[in-house]
Order: structure tokens, then C-alpha cells, then sequence
């Protein structure tokens, strides 16, 4: 059952056109990163790649891409109408947002994943920097899979998940993150690079977080709990309205 | 309104209602169903999807229980083991063809050799020959049939089709018509909706008529017919004589009032057959010449809204 979600989902996620500009957006640090290497940047290796990392990867890609497909997975196919065939089917609830977080996740870890060790090292490979590239690439397929969880419970909560989703990212990680230091114990993006910095060892004093790695990974715990419990409690209960 | 009565009812709602804020959609609606073909009319906006949504657990019942098979529906995925729902709305994944898509539902529904149940329900609606090109491709009438595999595949007791003709040509419903009448001879509880009068006619035993979210009628489809002819009618005559003709015609018992106003004769009758039988005998013994006879509230809004008021 979870098996033909998860295919059906892949199919129709990869078959929009969102799907491919996602694809060409997530690959921006890649290019920016070749274009660092072939400036012949004379910086640090490690602080090079942890500044590029935090900036066009965890703070920027991570999030938007997650946003994206953790928003599409259902979302979408509640907003066309297809999901009533998946609703009136004897399948638990749970079932249907595993399988649906599953895609979400997967597909965000892989090119996210993919774009932070090729970006990662091509600035640091041979320079000493490979610890954190692979820290972080660790550390983004964690935060992949909390924020296309949160992201997916979004889309089950408001029907403007993409514009709440991307408040969140900008206004309260981006903006109030920045000023208010209470705010990163709500912030995907700091759970993030605190495992980072906890994976990297001592490259890790290069990633600038004040959040504790422990502290970091049971919030991760329960962020993604509390999303899967919030998503699967809302399509539990999740109407259809009729057209008359 | 008397609901049908039966003593083991596979579809029951007792006093179901749905509201939407001071919005009432389906209001203190009570029927039982069972075995056979059960066609639920009303005008567009009466309600029909909404009670087909309640009954398919799509929608908590604001007051009241929508029960099938004595268990309610709403947040009971179980039950889908025992429905088949083939929605109004067109939405289909469009990148699945129409064997994939009924591949997927019998998947969803765990069945045993899916691969052979998708291809059976393909079978059953005639969708073989494009059966391996993409949704997205498909007319309207082959869109419907495929969302009707979908629903058959698992060999439903109960079947509910929220206008299930939409879009097929005369072919094809007649086609749908026939699997949806073997399918109640074999025992299965078959709901289905529609707005016109002729669809209900041919396909169903029994009758709902909805009417602004109440239940105007139910019961067997010849008995509702004949409320609908024998409700009064009003009919709109042009003659060579109208005067004439009118002060005859209010001494008729057929007839309960006339009215003569801007050069119209008005004729409500109390009695359809009876008044179509009177009127050229009338006005043939008068000598007055019949130009014209059409009847001026004759709209499905204009039926159901007598039923209500009834």
C-alpha cells in the first residue's frame, strides 16, 4: 500500500514543472562553489566551505526545496481533487503521511544532500575541508527530513502552506532568528547546523551556532514527531466538500 | 417525510444534518437503504453531493448518523473496504493511464492479485481499447469510466456515483446503465445522484428527491412520479375566445382557478390528467379555436419545491 503512495506520488511530483526549477535552484551552490574555486579564493578551506554551506545551502536551498515538495506531496492532490481517491481507500491514516513524508524527504535529502558534497567539495576537497562538507551533508539530510515533515503538516493545516512556509523561513529563521536568540530553539535551520558543527569535530568551531548539538537533536525528535502526529490527527479528519 | 423504512438497512442516515456556519446544506435527512438501485434527484445546489460526501465519510455529519453496514463512515477508513466512490469532480492523477490508475486502487485496497482485478474493472467499463494511454488524453465520458473502475475494482457492496453520467454519450450510458442494474441484481446497494429527471427514471427502483438540503420525497420511483404529475399544474392557453373559454373551464372540476391577465389565460389544474382530457372537450363544445398549451412551471425547481411544501 505504502509501496504504490509512494510511486504514485514520485510520478506526479517529478512530472511538474516546479519539480525542474526546484532541480535548477538547488544546483546555484554548485555553481556558485565552482566559481569561488576558479576565483582562487585565499581564505581558509574549512571556513570557506562552512560559510558557503550555512549561507546558499542550510539557509537558503535547504528550506525552499524542502518547502516545495513537503508542501506538493499532498498538498497538491488535495488542491486538484485526485486525493479523494486516496481517502476513500481502508488505508490508516499514518500510513498515507509516511508514505507522503517519505517521498518529501527522500527526494529532498538526495538533491540537497547531492548539492552540499559536490558543492562542498569542490571549494574544499584536497584543502583539508572534507569533515565538514560530509558533516554537513549529514547534517542536511537530518534537517531534510524535520522540515519536509513540518512542511507536509503545513500543508494539512492552512491551504496557503507555501506562503506560511516561507514566512517561517524568511521572517522568523532568517529575520527573528538573527535577533532574537529564543527563537532558534524553533528553528530548523539551527538543529541543522548544530549537528553540523557536533558531526564536524574540530572543523566544527567554523559553523557559527550557539544552539547545543543535544539539545538540537531532541528538538529535531520532536519537531518530527509533532508534525507526524499533527498531519496524520488533520487527514484523519480531513473533509471533502461537495460541489453542490 | 416518511423515510424508507427497512428492517436491515445497509445505508442509514437518521437525522443527518451538515451545516456550514448559518449555511444548512443537508437538513434532519432520514432514509434507509438496501439492496438495489436508489437514484438521488434534486436541482444543482439541492445538496446531493454533500449527502453523497456524508455517506462516504468525506464529511462529519454536523447532527445525526450516517451509518453503512450499521458503522459510521466518518473517520472510518475500514469501511472503504465495503464502498465504491466515484466522485463528480474530473480530478484523475493525469499521468497515469487508465490501467495504472485502477491498478493503484486496487493496490490501496490490499487485494489479493491486483494486476487481475484492475484489468477486470477496466474490462467492465469498456476502457480497454485506451487503456494504456495517459489519463490526461482521455474525453470526459472515458475520464467518468476510468474513475468507475477505480471505484469497482475491490467489487463494492455499496456504490455511490455522484453524477455518474456526466460526460458519456448515449453509447456509453446506456452501457453504465446496464452494468449498474446487473451489479443491483447481484445484491449491491447502488446510490447514485442526478439532476435530470429521464437518468433516474431509467435506472432506479427507488427515489431520492432533495430538494434545498430537506428530503422533498422517497420512496418507490412510480409513487414520486405520480406526485409529480399530480401536483397542480399551471398552464398557459391562447384561444380565439378566452373569455369564453375560461368561464367555462372554472366550472370544471379539473380545474381550481383561471386568470385572465394581459391578454393571458392562466389555468392552474388540480387534476393533470384529468384537466388535458377536459380542455379540448371544452373547447370544442364552445367552438373556440386552441392556438396555443404549454405548461409554465414545469422546471425540475418548480416539482421539487411542490414536493417540499407538500
Amino acid at each position: 500500500m505504502i509501496r504504490a503512495i509512494v510511486e504514485v506520488t514520485v510520478r506526479g511530483i517529478l512530472g511538474r514543472r516546479r519539480s525542474l526549477l526546484v532541480v535548477l535552484f538547488a544546483a546555484l551552490p554548485v555553481l556558485v562553489a565552482v566559481v569561488v574555486r576558479i576565483g582562487g579564493s585565499t581564505s581558509d578551506a574549512v571556513s570557506l566551505s562552512a560559510d558557503l554551506l550555512d549561507a546558499l545551502v542550510v539557509r537558503t536551498v535547504l528550506p525552499l526545496v524542502a518547502l516545495v515538495f513537503g508542501t506538493a506531496v499532498l498538498g497538491s492532490e488535495l488542491d486538484d481533487g485526485t486525493a479523494i481517491h486516496l481517502l476513500v481507500k481502508p488505508v490508516e491514516r499514518w500510513r498515507i503521511v509516511l508514505a507522503k513524508l517519505a517521498v518529501a524527504a527522500v527526494l529532498t535529502i538526495v538533491l540537497v544532500a547531492l548539492v552540499t558534497l559536490v558543492a562542498g567539495l569542490v571549494v574544499g576537497a584536497g584543502r583539508g575541508a572534507e569533515r565538514i562538507v560530509v558533516a554537513s551533508a549529514v547534517a542536511v539530510a537530518v534537517g531534510g527530513l524535520v522540515y519536509a515533515a513540518l512542511f507536509l503538516a503545513l500543508s494539512l493545516v492552512t491551504s496557503r502552506a507555501l506562503i506560511v512556509g516561507l514566512a517561517y523561513v524568511l521572517i522568523w529563521e532568517d529575520v527573528l532568528g538573527g535577533l532574537l536568540e529564543g527563537t532558534q530553539a524553533f528553528s530548523v535551520r539551527q538543529y541543522t547546523l548544530a549537528i553540523a558543527r557536533l558531526l564536524a569535530g574540530d572543523d566544527g568551531q567554523a559553523i557559527n551556532v550557539a544552539l547545543a548539538a543535544s539539545s538540537a537533536i531532541v528538538l529535531s525528535a520532536i519537531v518530527l514527531a509533532g508534525a507526524f502526529a499533527l498531519a496524520t490527527r488533520r487527514l484523519a479528519s480531513y473533509e471533502i466538500h461537495g460541489t453542490d | 417525510m416518511t423515510p424508507t423504512g427497512r428492517a436491515d438497512p445497509v445505508v442509514e442516515l437518521r437525522n443527518a444534518s451538515r451545516w456550514y456556519g448559518n449555511v444548512v446544506a443537508v437538513n434532519d435527512i432520514s432514509f434507509a437503504l438496501g439492496p438495489g438501485v436508489t437514484g438521488l434527484l434534486g436541482p444543482n445546489g439541492a445538496g446531493k453531493s454533500t449527502l453523497l460526501h456524508l455517506v462516504a465519510g468525506l464529511l462529519r455529519p454536523s447532527a445525526g448518523q450516517v451509518l453503512v453496514g450499521g458503522r459510521s463512515t466518518w473517520r472510518n477508513p475500514t469501511i472503504y473496504r465495503s464502498i465504491g466512490l466515484v466522485p463528480e469532480r474530473e480530478a484523475v492523477h493525469p499521468y497515469l493511464s487508465g490501467y495504472e490508475f485502477a491498478l493503484y486502487n486496487a493496490r490501496l485496497q490490499g487485494l489479493p492479485d491486483p494486476p487481475g482485478a484492475a484489468a477486470r474493472a477496466i474490462a467492465t467499463v469498456d476502457l480497454g481499447e485506451v487503456q494504456h494511454r495517459p489519463i490526461g488524453t482521455y474525453s470526459k465520458g472515458m475520464r467518468q469510466r476510468a474513475k468507475i473502475a477505480g471505484a469497482l475494482v475491490h467489487d463494492p457492496p455499496v456504490l455511490l456515483l455522484d453524477e455518474p453520467f456526466n460526460g458519456m454519450d448515449p453509447r456509453q450510458r446506456l452501457h453504465m446503465i446496464e452494468l449498474l442494474r446487473a451489479m443491483a441484481a447481484d445484491g449491491r446497494t447502488i446510490l447514485f445522484s442526478s439532476h435530470i429527471l429521464e437518468e433516474v427514471e431509467r435506472l432506479a427502483q427507488e427515489v431520492l428527491v432533495i430538494y434545498a438540503g430537506r428530503l422533498a420525497a422517497a420512496g418507490d420511483f412510480r409513487e414520486i412520479r405520480r406526485l409529480m404529475t399530480d401536483r397542480p399544474h399551471t398552464f398557459t392557453v391562447r384561444s380565439s375566445d378566452d373569455r369564453r373559454l375560461a368561464a367555462a373551464l372554472v366550472a370544471d372540476a379539473s380545474v381550481f382557478g383561471v386568470e385572465l391577465f394581459d391578454g393571458l389565460l392562466s389555468v392552474r389544474a388540480s387534476d393533470f390528467a384529468a384537466f388535458t382530457r377536459a380542455l379540448p372537450r371544452i373547447a370544442r363544445d364552445l367552438g373556440v379555436t386552441l392556438f396555443e398549451l404549454h405548461p409554465s412551471d414545469e422546471s425540475l425547481e418548480s416539482v421539487f419545491a411542490y414536493l417540499v411544501r407538500r
